[in-house]
């Protein structure tokens, strides 16, 4: 298999380290510096924490982080041994975890002075934080999205406004200030400058060969999910389309020799990341497109801020109905030309793995092309199977193989 | 009618839900309307002209499932799945999925995959409950389900038929909060698991004819004859979302327990909150599901769940609190520890069990729920 090592480092890589340095560093200031930490969900509406002067913190990220440095099992079996089963949601197991641990592998999670969920993404989120809430005793507001159908519908669109302002009537009583309309704006201007680039960078997985692809926006993705609404994440995006034009200026792609692209559902296998890329790789294989790195394709209406932060909150992919998924799913393989597909039944995510068997039918009858279904776990390695997946995988790609052998990368 | 006679024709309606509605379909030339517990408004589906039937009494076979469904989802959820994909829900006219959790919203999508019935409708449940919007929204929601049975039936729903469909379903759970009642607070010859299985027959038969029943029942059991009743001695509270297997039940009673109150989707979560008869009824239907018992399914911010259990097992004179854990369950699953804690301070002994649609396992169960209720100083017969 090849190393990834060979694989020339992303220069913004270090901008990225610093960011995140300074995000978790602000999350300590912030305390002392008496600005409420909010904790808030990955698809939520952080504009308007913003816009009320408050900290965003994304406990999803501490989890993710968790995952990635294979400490999932560490801090969930803290959580298990109070009576959390290990079939709840990795994330909300770490941060359970954590919160029942007088050791902090990780250095502790950031303490909420309040808890903003909206159920968007999951109902998982929202038992977490209600529990997280009664162990740090902090307010709890849920922000609810009732699942959307094929059409948006006025229905969900009003009532989530209406949560809207709520909302801001919820922060206002707890900061004591007004809330500044024009300062929304001014963060919606960023969140859709920085939402902008970012989709404009995942386009450019579509090239043949591409300098970018699915695990680049893994690695890409945290100033847009944690700093969308900020300068911060605009000039992150800015630099990166620079160096991406730069590579592609010099010919140099994300993997030696791509001969196929491939769709890839949902979230990585976080402690497996780069086994899984290599894995794809040694196969000419680059993963380039998932609904869970498009997920960030918001475009706000400066003119109607709250109407239009609940039409691209409640109308996202994870909020929406089989049919729609599946349609969307078709639309992103065939923008891309992938020649298979590889959804990820995640233990965690019952949102995103329950349908997935019957998706997979969907896709593979709409297109002919090789799709695989493969069971484990994005965090915990307990549900991890080198050997299983690999079963799966292995004739998957074979099959991807001979298709090549018979014609180049995939027209559907 | 005596008791056993009575008891008997509840619980053929109870195993042979299937075949009952089936045959009601033929003799009526009715609908049936299918739901999956416990919050959709049946008022709005019985008044729409179908019979409503909940989808939970229809045993599947779990693996039947696999090919569609995660073993790691609920057995409830795949015991459904199952059942439709075998075939055995294909008297069915149509399905309504209420959106309770990840599992029950994303159900419908798959069984659509596997069985389309003629009418599908996701109902979507606002899960904060508290705000001023929860209504709004919940009155729109119920508007656009009320519309889409309209569609179906091709006949309005009137409002004066609404609250005729309201009374009668108002009167079904004073019945059986009455005979909850006999059950718990006097020597009764009904078993806790007679109780339960009377519930579920109830959400399946025709509810003119349950309410009639019930009547009779109640009657017999008022004259009071109260030979050969065991009566058991420890008050049991039980807690989850869903109870299965019922079986479970005659484990407490094996032991001397009896259970005396509940916050379940197949029990007293069934049972409690009654509808206005007068005003919008749409409204009333709103009112009601803003206002019913906490569970884990919704925010808690109106009512919070720990307080309402401990209460509720004070006010019971509850021995001890079984919480009962459909395995996978996740909203339940993600309270348990809190709601413990709530007992212990309580000064309540508490123990969760794991149980499971399809009834395997039930050996471990048994000596689990025995051990529980020995500790609470229960007797037994074996
Ligand atoms: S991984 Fe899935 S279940 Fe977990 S928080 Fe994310 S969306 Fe929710
Ligand atoms: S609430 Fe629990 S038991 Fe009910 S469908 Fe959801 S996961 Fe299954």
């Amino acid at each position: 298999m090849r190393e990834l090592t060979e694989i020339i480092p992303w220069q913004t890589a270090n901008l990225m380290k610093r960011l995140m340095a300074d995000y978790y560093k602000q999350g300590a200031e912030a305390k002392e510096k008496g600005i409420p930490v909010a904790w808030v969900t990955a698809v939520f509406p952080v504009e308007i924490i913003y816009a009320a002067g408050m900290f965003p913190f994304y406990p999803e990220n501490f989890g993710a982080v968790a995952a990635a440095r294979k400490m999932a099992h560490t801090l969930s079996s803290v959580a298990e041994a109070k009576g959390y089963a290990h079939d709840l949601c990795a994330y909300a197991r770490c941060g359970l975890g954590d919160a029942h641990s007088k050791e902090h592998p990780l250095g502790e999670i950031v303490r909420p002075d309040l808890l903003l969920c909206c159920n968007t993404q999951c109902g998982s989120l929202s038992k977490w934080f209600e529990v997280a809430g009664r162990f740090y005793q902090a307010p709890y507001f849920l922000l609810d999205a009732p699942q959307v159908g094929m059409e948006p519908e006025a229905l969900c669109k009003q009532y989530f406004t209406a949560q809207l302002q709520e909302l801001i009537a919820f922060l206002e009583g707890y900061t004591g200030n007004k809330f500044d309309y024009d300062r929304l704006r001014e963060v919606i201007g960023y969140a859709n400058e920085a939402c902008r680039l970012w989709n404009e960078i995942l386009e450019a997985a579509a090239l043949k060969p591409a300098p970018f692809g699915f695990f680049d926006a893994c690695y890409h993705m945290a100033p847009i999910v944690t700093m969308r609404g900020t300068p911060q994440a605009v000039e992150y995006y800015r630099t990166l389309q620079h160096e991406l034009e730069d590579r592609i200026a010099k010919n140099i792609f994300a993997i030696k020799d791509e001969r196929y692209k491939l769709y890839f559902d949902h979230i990585p296998l976080w402690p497996k990341l780069r086994w899984f890329s290599e894995l794809c790789a040694s196969h000419n294989a680059l993963v380039v497109v998932s609904q869970y790195t498009h997920s960030w394709a918001y475009q706000f209406d400066l003119d109607q801020p709250l109407e239009s932060l609940a039409e691209n909150y409640t109308e996202e992919f994870v909020n929406r109905v089989f049919d729609y998924r599946a349609q969307r799913m078709l639309k992103l393989m065939r923008q891309y030309d992938v020649s298979g597909f590889i959804l990820f039944s995640n233990r965690s995510c019952k949102p995103n793995a329950f349908g997935l068997y019957d998706t997979k039918n969907f896709l593979s009858n709409k297109t002919g092309l090789p799709g695989v279904v493969f069971e484990a776990d994005m965090s915990d390695l307990r549900f991890f199977s080198e050997a299983q997946v690999l079963a799966k995988l292995e004739p998957f790609f074979e099959q991807i193989e001979s298709n090549q052998r018979r014609g180049g990368y995939a027209s559907i | 009618m005596d008791v056993r006679e009575s008891i008997n024709i509840f619980e053929r309606a109870a195993t042979a839900s299937a075949e009952e509605a089936d045959q009601w379909k033929k003799e009526n030339n009715g609908k049936v309307m299918g739901f999956m517990l416990t919050d959709v408004p049946e008022e709005l589906l019985h008044a729409a002209g179908f019979l409503p039937f909940a989808v939970n009494s229809v045993a599947g076979r779990l693996e039947c499932a696999d090919a569609h469904l995660q073993a790691w989802a609920c057995s409830y959820s795949r015991n459904c799945l199952a059942a439709a994909a075998q075939g055995k829900l294909s008297f069915l006219d149509g399905l309504v999925i209420p959106h309770t959790c990840d599992t029950m919203r994303m159900l419908m999508g798959v069984w659509e995959q596997i069985q389309p019935l003629p009418f599908m409708k996701n109902y979507r449940l606002p899960r904060q409950v508290a705000r001023p919007s929860a209504g709004i929204y919940l009155h729109g929601e119920l508007q656009r389900l009320k519309g889409a049975l309209e569609n179906f039936r091709g006949q309005q729903i009137k409002d004066d038929a609404l609250r005729e469909s309201i009374a009668l379903y108002n009167s079904n759970r004073s019945l059986l909060r009455h005979l909850y009642r006999l059950h718990e607070s006097t020597l009764s010859p009904l078993s806790s698991k007679d109780l339960f299985t009377i519930i579920k027959a109830a959400m399946v038969m025709p509810r003119e004819k349950v309410n009639l029943l019930l009547k009779q029942l109640l009657a017999c059991l008022e004259e009071g004859n109260t030979e050969n009743c065991r009566r058991g001695d420890i008050r049991l509270l039980i807690s989850g979302t869903l109870l299965e297997p019922l079986q479970l039940l005659d484990f407490i009673s094996e032991k001397g327990g009896i259970v005396v109150a509940d916050d379940l989707q197949n029990g007293s979560r069934y049972l409690v909150a009654d509808v206005a008869e007068s005003g919008d009824p749409l409204e009333a239907l709103a009112e009601r599901q803003l206002t019913r018992i906490p569970t884990a399914l919704y925010e808690p911010q109106k009512q919070n769940r720990m307080e309402y259990l401990a209460n509720l097992a004070r006010e019971q004179r509850a021995d001890g609190v079984l919480f009962v854990h459909l395995k996978f369950c996740e909203p339940e699953n993600y309270d348990y520890y809190d709601n413990v804690k709530a007992m212990e301070k309580a000064g309540i002994p508490a123990m969760a069990v794991e149980s499971s649609f399809g009834g395997v396992h039930t050996g471990q169960l048994q000596t689990r729920v025995h051990a529980f209720m020995e500790m609470l100083g229960g007797e037994g017969t074996d």
